[in-house]
């Protein structure tokens, strides 16, 4: 708050803002609230317990569908980011910057649904063609290729996440001065040293808040695995099938709210450590700062 | 095997395009074993080309750049003989200031104790032992450039190649630094390139300059000679503050000319330069060297060594004071004495004198 700010109008400025993120997060806030009942959603009677947390690792659908989005989650992470970096550093060094940037950035501007039904088309398509050259050759060695699988998934995902994932680590690197980089190979380390030693230190919090995002947004992509996996066994479609079909059971509810608090925990103990961090670094400065010579 | 007789650098027929755009059109320049060098010129003329080319930023279009006497078109920065320090942003801001001296010797898998040895060598030649701890931004911009120098001199490399080091400096500090510099080149022994655009600067350091323009190497020689005797008239007009007057020449006699400037008949040395009647010259006079002959304004000169004009005014610059007159041509000519203004000077307008002795006057035919 500066000198001359209303202070009233100080209060309203928190008030708005602490209403906005009540709004999104009373319904993560309601599901976990549900999660205690033992009497389940809708119920006129509210009675706490911990049994659908207990459940949860006996039911074997929820387990399942979380380690196949678990397993989504880490390939198209390992693979994603890697390419997003690539591309985020090409893009830095080009010389013309409006190609490149329209086509990593395409995909967002192509309906989820159309881009997974084209996809799902493609590889359609592609496996049949696969089927087909090894009809040819004689073999069944091609057949399975691009059926709808954890494969077809992953590169659905990966053109998904690709572009956000760009957008992040092109935020933090474009904070890097490319000198200190020259700056390196002057002194003697080739490209990849130069890159680790110096560049990545430096963009590293893009790099890991481009794995985050990448993770949550698997987790929360339902058109494009559904369409794409195959077998309505990842989290999402597991937990959407349910509330379309029979209803979320306890142990689903439990499951979501689980999932919730950890995101929840891991985002608020990574803010917590960077302020903590900051004023331990700052304090250290200002120690130091006694009056320097030039 | 470095060749010790060989320069330290030899650019031959060097030439950058980018597209169309020729940064850099058939330099050749011979830098000697542990001289400091000076590539001075003004913004966007090519020199940084030039220097980054020889570190190996750049690949030449055209050319062949010899360091040490071995051809290194064909080597990468880190491969070469070479260390640089940049214009600023160039310290690593993660690393403390030890880490960012030690930085190359660590590459070079030096033991630890050995990177630590010459590090706090490196520090006290730049006189940053106290600073050892600290991060990049809790320096100060000339402490930072500093860093950077003993980054580069801690490695022991041949060539030092410097990128306007001291152009985020203020003027002060600036000029204290050029001194730090022209004293650690002595002290290292290693040869400096240095990259700039000012003048001062260029001068303090340099044990000769090349002026770089248009992506031409103009003029290449001793510091001294470049500000004193310059060959071309890009150089007059960029070094120094000389006066630039465009001519005629009327008369060649012997190892003289006679060029007509403004309606006055002035006589020049020739140099041994080709010239013919009729040809358009130009002269260059150096502003320090042109006096105001108050009392003999109004006389046509005839000696060959003055010329008339009007009074226009005079600007106190501190140290010195520069008087502007304007020929009838509407050329502005300065005389520049160490004065105060005079209250005595003639009104704007007055008719004036600006004579010089012989030998200050230069012919250049381009």
């Amino acid at each position: 708050m500066n000198d001359y700010e209303n202070i009233l109008l100080h209060r309203l400025k928190w008030t708005y803002l602490l209403l906005v993120v009540l709004t999104l997060m009373t319904p993560v806030i309601y599901v976990m609230y549900i999660s205690f009942n033992a009497n389940g959603f809708g119920a006129n009677e509210y009675a706490f317990t911990l049994e659908f947390y207990g459940l949860i690792f006996s039911d074997e659908l929820l387990i399942g569908a979380l380690r196949w989005t678990l397993m989504l989650a880490v390939v198209v992470t390992l693979i994603a980011i890697p390419m997003a970096l690539l591309a985020a550093k090409y893009y830095k060094a080009a010389d013309n910057k409006l190609f490149p940037v329209f086509l990593l950035l395409a995909p967002l501007f192509v309906p989820p649904d159309i881009l997974g039904s084209a996809l799902l088309v493609f590889f359609k398509n592609l496996n049949l063609t696969f089927v087909w050259l090894g009809d040819q050759l004689g073999m069944s060695l091609f057949d399975s290729w691009f059926r709808l699988s954890f494969l077809t998934a992953t590169i659905g995902l990966i053109i998904y996440t690709i572009p956000y994932s760009f957008v992040v680590i092109l935020i933090t690197m474009g904070r890097y001065h490319p000198e200190q980089t020259e700056a390196a190979r002057a002194c003697g380390a080739n490209g990849w040293r130069a890159f680790w030693d110096i560049e990545f230190p430096q963009i590293r919090a893009g790099v890991f808040s481009a794995c985050a995002f990448t993770v949550i947004l698997v987790f929360n992509e339902y058109t494009r695995t559904s369409l794409l996996k195959g077998g309505f066994d990842t989290f999402t479609t597991v937990l959407i099938s349910q509330m379309l079909n029979t209803g979320m059971s306890g142990q689903s509810y439990a499951m979501s709210a689980l999932v919730s608090f950890v995101a929840i925990a891991a985002i608020g103990s990574i803010i917590i450590f960077t302020m903590l961090r900051a004023e331990t670094l700052s304090r250290v400065a200002r120690a130091k700062a006694e009056p320097v010579m030039s | 095997m470095p060749d010790q007789k060989a320069p330290a650098v030899d650019v031959r027929n060097l030439s950058k395009h980018y597209g169309d755009f020729v940064a850099l059109h058939d330099v050749n320049v011979t830098i000697a074993a542990g001289e400091y060098f000076v590539l001075l010129g003004p913004s966007g003329g090519g020199k940084t080309t030039l220097l980054r080319t020889i570190g190996g930023f750049h690949k030449p279009t055209k050319g062949e750049i010899l360091l040490n006497g071995r051809s290194v078109g064909h080597l990468p920065p880190d491969k070469r003989p070479t260390t640089m320090v940049f214009q600023a942003y160039a310290l690593f801001p993660h690393m403390t200031v030890t880490q960012n001296v030690g930085y190359g010797l660590k590459v070079a898998g030096l033991p630890k104790d050995k990177v630590s040895e010459k590090v706090d060598y490196a520090l006290e030649q730049v006189g940053l032992s106290q600073f050892t701890h600290r991060k990049p931004h809790e320096l100060s911009g000339g402490q930072q450039q500093r860093v950077q120098l003993a980054r580069a001199i801690v490695l022991d490399r041949d060539i030092l190649l410097l990128d306007e080091p001291l152009a985020a400096l203020d003027a002060q500090l600036r000029k204290d630094m050029c001194l730090e510099l022209k004293h650690l080149q002595e002290k290292v022994g290693i040869t400096f390139v240095h990259v700039t655009h000012n003048q001062e600067e260029a001068m303090t350091v340099a044990d000769r300059i090349a002026l770089i323009a248009n992506g031409n190497l103009v003029e290449c020689g001793n510091a001294r000679d470049i500000y004193r005797a310059p060959e071309k008239a890009f150089t007059a007009s960029f070094v120094g503050e000389n006066n630039m007057l465009s001519g005629k020449v009327s008369a060649v006699n012997g190892t003289s000319v006679i060029v007509d400037v403004a309606g006055s008949k002035l006589t020049v040395d020739k140099r041994g330069l080709a010239v013919n009647e009729g040809q358009e010259v130009k002269l260059s006079i150096r502003s320090e060297c042109v006096a105001l002959d108050l009392v003999n304004g109004t006389h046509a000169p005839s000696d060959g060594i003055s010329i008339t004009g009007s009074f226009d005014e005079s600007v106190y610059l501190g140290l010195t004071t520069s008087h502007l007159v304007r020929l009838p041509d509407g050329t502005e000519m300065v005389s520049r004495v160490i004065a105060d203004v005079d209250d005595s000077l003639p009104e704007a307008g007055a008719p004036i004198r600006l004579t010089w002795k012989s030998s200050d006057i230069r012919l250049h035919v381009d």
